[in-house]
C-alpha cells in the first residue's frame, strides 16, 4: 500500500466511527462497540502510516490538499517526520484507548442512557481524528481548526461523564483556559499569514525569513503562551488537574498521555521550523524560559501531586511534571541549536531526550490511567483513602500499576529512565560546554530533575501502596473483582511498551531520526546515541567526543534478571515449604484496616518539609462527652493550596469581579448611555489605530 | 574503549562487594562498640546473622499480597547491580557496557522504591511509618548525590565510574582542587544518610521514634529477611565504594598480571576502612536527629555540593 493513503484512510476510519454512532445513536451498546472498533481501525492505519513514513522514507514530506471548504484558502495535510512522530504517540496510546473503551463505559456507567454514550463515543472519534489532524496539517487553518475541534470534543468528554456540578465546572474552566491560549495561537498566525499572504506552512516558513528579532521572538512566546496553556505547563496548569480525571478514564488516558504531547508538537515545530531564522541560533531567551517553566512545571507538578489523594488527579499532576522533563529536553536542545562546533551532536542528544520522554509518557501515563480506570470502574471509588487491599482480587491490574510506577518513577529497568538519563547526560554536556552562570543553571535543572524522580518515586509507593496493598479500608474495596479480559489486554499493549523501550531502547530511537535530522539538521538521533549497536546508548558530551558515556539498558536488565533468579535459588527456589501466615503484628491489639498508613499520613513529612509551598492547614475538633477526659471523636481536616491559584488565579478573579462591579454602576440601562459608550470606545480605537499606522 | 575492564573482571568485582558487604557492616559495629567501651561482637557476626536467617522458616503477614515474597528477591538483585557498576580493583570503562553512575542511584533507587512498596503492603503501621519517612529523605539525599557526582563529571565529560576514576587518577588529597574538597564534604554529610547511620537513621533498632529502614523490614522474616539484611550491606559497600570511585585512587589502569590486582583490591580496602571508621566515629559521637531538623543537615551537604560545582563550572 501507497504510503500516502495512510493518513486518509486514519481519517475515513475515525470520521466513519463518528458518523456511525451518531446513526445508531437508539443502541448505545451497538454505537460503543462499532464507534471504537473505527477508531482503533483509525489508530492502526496512523500507526502503519507513521511507521511507514518514519522507517521507509525518513526526511521525505507527505503533502496532499484537502477539498476546498473556505473561497480564501487552501486547505492541505503536510506529513513529515515529525508529524509522523507524534502521529505514531497519538496512534498507540489511541489503539489501547480502543480496545479498553467498550468494556470501561459499560461496566463504569452501565445505566447511561444510549444518547449520551453515542455522543460519548462520536466525541472520542472526532477527538482522536481531530488530534491526529493538527499533527498532520499543513497549513494555519487546518491547524486551528482541528485544534479548535479537539478542544471542543475533548471538552464534551469531560463533562459527559458523571453529569454534577463538579465536572461541569471543571469543563468550564477548561474551556475558559483553552480559548484564552487559542486567542494566543490565532494571533500569532494570524500575524504570519497576513505577511505571508497565503495560510500554508511553506508560505508562512518564507514570511518569518524576514521579520526582525523583536516581533520574532514575540511571535514565539504568544505561541508558547498558547501551547503551554494546553500542555498544562505551571502556571498555566489549573484547569488540567480539574478537567482530566472527570473524563471517562480512557479519555484521561488520551487526554494526559497525547493531548499534552500535541501541543508539544506545537511548540517544536514553531521553535525549530516556522519561526527559526534562516541561519544562526534560535534567539537564546526561547530556550532559557522553556527550560526555566520545564524545570518549574516538573518540580511544582510532582509536588502538587504528592498530596492528592484522588488518583486520577494525583495522575494528572504527573502529567504536568513529566511535561516540565519533556520541556527541559527541548528547552536544551533550543539553547545549544547551531551554537556548538563540530556537528551539533549535543542538541540531537537534548532533542531526542525530549522526544524519547514524550513517547514514553505517553505510554506510562497511558497505562496508569488506564489502571485507575479499571479500579475505578470495579470500585466506583476515585479517593485512594477508601481503596486499599485490591492486589488480592485485582492482581492483574495490580501488576501492571506497579509497572507503570516504576516507569514514571525513572527507575531502571524501564523506560521512564532512559529518557530522564538522556536528559541528564544532555544536560551534564550543556554544563561542560556554557560556562559560568549559564552552566550553573543548567546543573541546577539537573539537579532538580533528581529531585523531580526521587519525589515521583515517593508519590507512587504512596499511590500504588495506599490503593493496592494493605487491607481494603471499604466494602467498596474488599467486593472489588478483576476488571474483564479486554480492559486487561489496552493495558498489556501499553505495558509491553514500557518494557520494550526500556529494555531495548536502541530500536525506538531509530524512529526519532527522521524528527531530528528534520529539525536539527545535524546528526541524526541513531548516529549519536546508538552509535555503538542498538543494545548500547552512548553519549560523547565533549566537543571531541571522547570518552562518552555508554550503558546497556538491555545488559542491566539481563543482569538483573539473571542476578533475581539466582537470589530466588539462595532463598531456596522451589524446595521451600510455603510460608506460614499468621497477623500483622500491632502491639497486640486486633488488627483492623484503620491500622494501615493513609495516604495523607504518608505524605505528612514531606508536607511539613515543602510546607512554604504548600501551606497546609488543618483543622482537629474533638467532640467530647460532657468532660474533656471522655473523647467520643475526633475530626481532621487538612487541605494544602496551590500557589499558582491563589496567588494568581484568585487575585486575577478578585480584580475581575471588583471591574465587573464598577461597570455595573455604570450600567444604567438608558440606550443612549450605551451609544455613548461605542462611541467613545470607537473613538479610542480609531486614535489608537491611528497612531500605530502614523 | 581500550584498557577496558573485561566482563569477568566486572562481576568478580561484583561478588566481591556482595561478599566483603556484610564485614564492613561487622567492622563498623566492632569499632563503634570499642568506642562505646564495649567488648562488641565480632566483625564476622553478620555473617553468622545471615546464615541464621537464611535456614529458617518464613512467617508471613495474613494481609500481605503475593508481591510481597518477590520483593526481598527484586530488592537484592538490584543493590548487587548497581555492584557491578563500582570500579574496585582497576579503572577504565568495562568492555561491555552496563551503566553509569546515574544508572547506580537508579538501582540503589529501585531497591528503596520496592523496600517501600513491600512494608505498605503488610499493612502495619510501622512498615508505613518507616516507608513514608524512607521516601521523605530520599528524593533529598538523591539530587545532592547527583550534583556532587556531576561536579567531578562535568569536568571529565562522563558518568561512567570507571572513566572517571582514570581521571581521577593515583593522586590524592594533594592532588586535589577546592572543588574536590568540597565535594568531599558534601559526601561525607551525605554519607551516614545513605548508608541508613546515625545521625539521620538508626542501623539498630526499630523504635518508632528513631527507625527508618528498620522499619519496613519489620514484616519479612527467614531468608527473605536475610536478602533484604544482605542488600542493605551491599547497599552500604555499594555507596562507599561510589565514594571512593568519585574522589579516592582507584587501581592501575591496565596492569596486567596478579600484583597490579591485589595492589588495587588493597587501596580498595583502605579506602573502605577509611570511610568505615569514619562512619563508626559520627556514629559514636553525636544523636540521632529528629526528623523534621535531617532537611537542614542535608542541606549542608546541598551547600557544599552547588559551591563546588560552582567553583568547578564558573
Amino acid at each position: 500500500m501507497d504510503v500516502g493513503a495512510g493518513p486518509n484512510l486514519m481519517a475515513a476510519c475515525y470520521g466513519a466511527g463518528a458518523i456511525s454512532s451518531l446513526l445508531a445513536r437508539w443502541s448505545g451498546r451497538l454505537a460503543v462497540g462499532v464507534g471504537h472498533m473505527a477508531a482503533l481501525a483509525g489508530a492502526l492505519a496512523g500507526l502503519g502510516a507513521s511507521l511507514g513514513m518514519l522507517l521507509g522514507a525518513p526526511g521525505h514530506t507527505l503533502t496532499q490538499a484537502l477539498p476546498t471548504l473556505f473561497p480564501f484558502a487552501r486547505l492541505s495535510l503536510s506529513v513529515d517526520g515529525l508529524s509522523a512522530f507524534f502521529l505514531l504517540v497519538i496512534s498507540l496510546v489511541a489503539v489501547a484507548a480502543a480496545i479498553y473503551g467498550p468494556a470501561y463505559l459499560r461496566t463504569h456507567s452501565p445505566d447511561a442512557g444510549p444518547a449520551r454514550q453515542a455522543a460519548q463515543v462520536l466525541a472520542l472519534n472526532v477527538f482522536l481524528g481531530c488530534m491526529s489532524l493538527v499533527c498532520c496539517a499543513g497549513d494555519a487553518l487546518t491547524f486551528l481548526l482541528s485544534w479548535e475541534g479537539m478542544t471542543l470534543a475533548s471538552y464534551v468528554l469531560v463533562v459527559s461523564d458523571d453529569r454534577n456540578g463538579e465536572n461541569a465546572r471543571a469543563g468550564l474552566l477548561y474551556m475558559v483556559m483553552a480559548h484564552g491560549g487559542t486567542a494566543l495561537l490565532l494571533v500569532a498566525f494570524l500575524a504570519l499569514t497576513e505577511r505571508a499572504g497565503a495560510f500554508d506552512f511553506e508560505a508562512l516558513r518564507m514570511a518569518a525569513t524576514g521579520l526582525d528579532a523583536t516581533t520574532r521572538t514575540t511571535l514565539f512566546f504568544l505561541a508558547l503562551g498558547g501551547f503551554a496553556t494546553k500542555a498544562g505547563v505551571v502556571p498555566l496548569h489549573v484547569w488540567l488537574p480539574r478537567a482530566h480525571p472527570a473524563a471517562p478514564s480512557h479519555v484521561s488516558a488520551l487526554m494526559s498521555g497525547v493531548m499534552l504531547k500535541v501541543a508539544i508538537y506545537g511548540i517544536l515545530r514553531f521553535a525549530f521550523d516556522l519561526l527559526a531564522p534562516a541561519a544562526g541560533p534560535l534567539p537564546s531567551s526561547w530556550g532559557w524560559t522553556v527550560l526555566f517553566v520545564g524545570t518549574t512545571s516538573a518540580v511544582l507538578g510532582v509536588l502538587y501531586a504528592l498530596q492528592q489523594h484522588d488518583l486520577k488527579r494525583l495522575l494528572a499532576f504527573h502529567s504536568v511534571e513529566n511535561i516540565g522533563i519533556i520541556l527541559i529536553g527541548a528547552g536544551l536542545a533550543m539553547i545549544l541549536w547551531r551554537t556548538e562546533g563540530g556537528g551539533g551532536a549535543l542538541a540531537t542528544v537534548a532533542l531526542t531526550a525530549a522526544l524519547l520522554h514524550t513517547v514514553n509518557h505517553a505510554a506510562f501515563k497511558g497505562l496508569l490511567f488506564l489502571g485507575a480506570g479499571s479500579v475505578l470502574s470495579r470500585t466506583h471509588v476515585r479517593n485512594m483513602e477508601e481503596l486499599g487491599g485490591l492486589a488480592r482480587h485485582m492482581p492483574w491490574t495490580t501488576g501492571l500499576f506497579l509497572l507503570g510506577a516504576v516507569a514514571i518513577s525513572a527507575l531502571p529497568p524501564l523506560n521512564g529512565f532512559v529518557s530522564e538519563w538522556l536528559t541528564f547526560q544532555a544536560l551534564l554536556g550543556g554544563a561542560g560546554r556554557f560556562h559560568g552562570p549559564a552552566g550553573l543553571a543548567i546543573v541546577f535543572s539537573a539537579a532538580m530533575l533528581a529531585l523531580t524522580g526521587g519525589l515521583a518515586a515517593a508519590c507512587f509507593a504512596k499511590a500504588f501502596g495506599v490503593t493496592f496493598l494493605g487491607r481494603p479500608r471499604t466494602p467498596h474495596a474488599e467486593h472489588a473483582t478483576e476488571a474483564p479480559s479486554s480492559m486487561i489486554a489496552g493495558m498489556v499493549w501499553l505495558g509491553a511498551l514500557c518494557v520494550a523501550l526500556g529494555v531495548a531502547p536502541g530500536y525506538a530511537i531509530r524512529l526519532l531520526d527522521a524528527p531530528t535530522g528534520l529539525l536539527l539538521g545535524g546528526p541524526v538521533a541513531s548516529a549519536v546515541v546508538t552509535a555503538h549497536g542498538p543494545l548500547v546508548l552512548s553519549t560523547a558530551l565533549t566537543p571531541s567526543g571522547a570518552d562518552g558515556t555508554s550503558i546497556s539498558m538491555t545488559t542491566v536488565a539481563a543482569l538483573l534478571f539473571a542476578l533475581t533468579a539466582m537470589a530466588w535459588v539462595l532463598r531456596g527456589g522451589w524446595w521451600r515449604a510455603a510460608p506460614r501466615t499468621a497477623p500483622t503484628w500491632t502491639c497486640g491489639m486486633s488488627p483492623t484496616a484503620r491500622f494501615d498508613y493513609t495516604a495523607t499520613a504518608f505524605a505528612k513529612p514531606l508536607r511539613l518539609v515543602f510546607a512554604a509551598l504548600y501551606r497546609p492547614r488543618r483543622a482537629v475538633t474533638r467532640e467530647t462527652a460532657g468532660t474533656p477526659y471522655i473523647l467520643r471523636r475526633i475530626h481532621y481536616a487538612g487541605e494544602i493550596v496551590d500557589l499558582a491559584e491563589t496567588e494568581i488565579y484568585h487575585r486575577v478573579e478578585r480584580d475581575i469581579s471588583a471591574l465587573s462591579q464598577a461597570i455595573r454602576a455604570r450600567s444604567t440601562g438608558r440606550i443612549y448611555g450605551y451609544i455613548g459608550f461605542v462611541l467613545g470606545a470607537l473613538f479610542v480605537a480609531l486614535l489608537l489605530l491611528g497612531v500605530v499606522y502614523r | 574503549m581500550t584498557g577496558g575492564r573485561p566482563l569477568g573482571l566486572v562481576l568478580l568485582e561484583m561478588i566481591l562487594l556482595v561478599l566483603l558487604g556484610p564485614l564492613v557492616t561487622g567492622t563498623i559495629q566492632k569499632m563503634k562498640a570499642r568506642l562505646q567501651c564495649r567488648q562488641g561482637a565480632g566483625v564476622l557476626q553478620p555473617y553468622r546473622d545471615l546464615a541464621k536467617l537464611l535456614r529458617k522458616s518464613t512467617v508471613q503477614a495474613d494481609t500481605a499480597s503475593g508481591f510481597f515474597r518477590s520483593i526481598p528477591l527484586l530488592v537484592l538483585a538490584a543493590t548487587v547491580a548497581a555492584g557491578a557498576l563500582v570500579p574496585v580493583v582497576r579503572v577504565g570503562p568495562p568492555a561491555v557496557p552496563l551503566g553509569d553512575a546515574v544508572m547506580l542511584l537508579g538501582l540503589l533507587a529501585l531497591a528503596r522504591f520496592l523496600t517501600a512498596v513491600g512494608a505498605l503492603d503488610a499493612g502495619g503501621a510501622f512498615g508505613g511509618m518507616g516507608a513514608s519517612r524512607e521516601m521523605t529523605i530520599a528524593p533529598l539525599v538523591e539530587p545532592v548525590l547527583m550534583m556532587v557526582v556531576f561536579s567531578t563529571a562535568v569536568g571529565a565529560g562522563t558518568t561512567e565510574l570507571g572513566t572517571l576514576a582514570a581521571h581521577r587518577g593515583t593522586s590524592w588529597i594533594l592532588g586535589w582542587s577546592a572543588a574536590d574538597f568540597l565535594g568531599f564534604a558534601a559526601m561525607l554529610v551525605l554519607l551516614p544518610a545513605e548508608t541508613g547511620r546515625i545521625p539521620v537513621d538508626n542501623p539498630d533498632t526499630h523504635l518508632e521514634l528513631t527507625m527508618l529502614h528498620e522499619g519496613m523490614l519489620l514484616e519479612h522474616s527467614g531468608p527473605g529477611l536475610g536478602c533484604m539484611v544482605l542488600a542493605s550491606h551491599t547497599r552500604q559497600i555499594v555507596t562507599l565504594g561510589l565514594v571512593s570511585a568519585l574522589f579516592f585512587p582507584v587501581g592501575p589502569a591496565n596492569g596486567a598480571g596478579a600484583t597490579s590486582l591485589l595492589l588495587g583490591a588493597g587501596r580498595f580496602a583502605a579506602t573502605i576502612l577509611v570511610l568505615a571508621t569514619y562512619l563508626a566515629l559520627v556514629e559514636s559521637s553525636y544523636a540521632k536527629l529528629r526528623l523534621f531538623r535531617v532537611p537542614q543537615y542535608l542541606g549542608v551537604g546541598f551547600v557544599c555540593a552547588l559551591t563546588a560545582l560552582a567553583l568547578r563550572i564558573l
